[in-house]
């Protein structure tokens, strides 16, 4: 500090007047204050953010008195049901059931017939929409007819 | 007394000793063939509007080319065939719902299944299906022909298909029948009622979509234009009486009558309405087919030029580069087709 005189911080006081914060330092100054006030906060381990926070909540939420007989009462009998529920509810079926192809038989078909605008002659069995998923994690369809795609609705040549 | 038994009891060795020798042979065949054919069988992932799907392929020439069902083959795109450890991009060639057969390709030299008959097959006669059931790895399965059959719950089949009891499961559609030279005579296409037992169509079939397609460049179903039904008394060899003659078909234009009773049709030679099943398969659009009738006592041959199947005519039979159905150009058919 001796190096520095009255005169000396009287000066650079002076030059202080005419500093300018670097381009868009007003701008950023809502975020700058976030990021730093998250950074601040962060320092602190996971564990003890969560126990604050779980304090907090418990406060706000007045355990002592929820801590009453008919409270802890219907608590008990909440966790019951919903245990319950989940041991006795049955596991879905996978999705991989066979394709039925049930492919309706026309049997008054002739050339005199209309033609359909559509591409197909004999109409493809619909798949059933739960058989199948989406999903990129599901399994595949494991592929087998329950019947022959194929078929002649009557003896003609 | 005690010789008898002691003869008896010679009888019944022997005997349980011939079944476990008769087994062990079966068990030693259906391995040998299962090592030699197993790596032609391939499996065959894709992709359709709905999810992703598994099924059963096999090679049938050394160019990569694959027959399996058209529930595999299809509908989807995104093919892709686990063959010899590696994973290969396949395309569909065709696709044909009348047989019920599709063709991938891959760009790589591969091992093939030589072509067998079906026609030789009899009833009982062993099979060999390998397949990739769920997301196992590929499995033999035994088992005999139980029949031939032209009708399946009161749908006429488009050709006679092999009923083989072998028990299938999801995944192996699109698995080939193998007689016990190792010879594919069938294709699976579908299961039975309880999954006992299968469906394959026979090889002769799927070789006829298969030649179409070399010949043409797509599948070219056949059409004359006549309705059967059994005849009330049989007239050389023959119940199959044309009831019907549909106006601007071959049938018509080419002279053939109702009343006339159907001696053979091409190659095929007819006995009873159900054979026209075979014969019709076999056509081919363009093709000049004969016919021979008997009419009024006089046994008569029509030749006539088969026109495309209804069935077929708006149907996508050849695969375009994005699975998206073509229309037939009629006006492409040759005159004289070999």
């Amino acid at each position: 500090m001796d190096e520095f005189d009255d005169k000396e911080i009287g000066r650079l006081l002076r030059l202080k007047k005419f500093e300018q914060p670097p381009p868009g330092y007003f701008e950023n100054f809502l975020h700058e204050f976030h990021r730093r006030q998250r950074d601040e906060l962060l320092r602190q381990p996971l564990w003890k953010i969560a126990v604050e926070r779980a304090q907090d909540f418990m406060l706000r939420l007045n355990v002592a008195r929820l801590a009453s007989y008919p409270f802890a009462a219907a608590a008990v009998l909440v966790c019951a049901a919903v245990l319950s529920l989940r041991m006795y509810q049955t596991p879905q079926a996978p999705s991989v059931a066979q394709i039925q192809s049930a492919v309706p038989v026309q049997s008054d078909w002739n050339l005199a017939s209309e033609v359909p605008g559509v591409m197909v002659t004999q109409p493809r069995p619909a798949f059933n929409a739960n058989l199948s998923t989406h999903r990129k994690t599901a399994p595949p369809r494991y592929v087998l007819d329950s019947m022959p795609v194929s078929y002649e609705s009557t003896l003609r040549f | 007394m005690v010789r008898w038994l002691t003869l008896l009891f010679f009888a019944f060795a022997l005997s349980a000793r011939g079944q476990e020798q008769s087994s062990d042979s079966i068990s030693r065949e259906v391995k040998q063939l299962f090592d030699r054919c197993a790596r032609s069988v391939v499996k065959i992932h894709g992709r359709d509007e709905h999810s992703d799907l598994s099924g059963t392929g096999f090679f049938i020439d050394p160019t990569g080319t694959i027959y399996t069902a058209y529930s595999v083959g299809g509908e989807a795109t995104n093919f892709s065939v686990e063959f010899g450890g590696k994973k290969f991009p396949a395309r569909q060639m065709v696709a044909d719902l009348r047989s019920g057969i599709a063709m991938l390709k891959i760009d790589s030299a591969s091992p093939a299944l030589p072509i067998g008959k079906s026609e030789q097959l009899t009833v009982a006669a062993p099979v060999v299906m390998i397949g990739y059931p769920l997301d196992l790895p590929e499995t033999p399965n035994f088992g005999m022909i139980a029949g031939f059959d032209r009708k399946y719950l009161d749908r006429y089949l488009t050709t006679t298909h092999l009923r083989a009891n072998l028990a299938t499961q999801r995944g192996e559609a699109g698995a080939p029948l193998l007689n016990m030279k190792g010879e594919v005579v069938g294709i699976v296409v579908s299961s039975l009622e309880n999954s006992s037992s299968c469906y394959a169509l026979p090889i002769e079939a799927a070789e006829k979509i298969r030649s179409d397609f070399v010949r043409f460049g797509e599948v070219r179903h056949g059409w004359i234009g006549g309705h059967l039904a059994e005849a009330v008394e049989e007239i050389n060899g023959s119940r199959a009486e044309m009831t019907e003659v549909l106006e601007n078909t071959p049938a018509a234009n080419f002279g053939l009558q109702a009343g006339d009773i159907l001696l053979r049709v091409g190659r095929k030679e007819i006995h009873q309405p159900d054979d026209i099943i075979d014969a019709s398969f076999f056509l081919t659009a363009g093709d000049i087919v004969p016919i021979t009738v008997m009419r009024g006592g006089q046994k008569l041959t029509f030749n006539v030029r088969a026109q495309f199947h209804p069935a077929a005519q708006h149907l996508p039979m050849l695969a375009s580069p994005g699975n998206q159905a073509l229309m037939l150009d009629l006006t492409k058919a040759p005159d004289n087709t070999p």
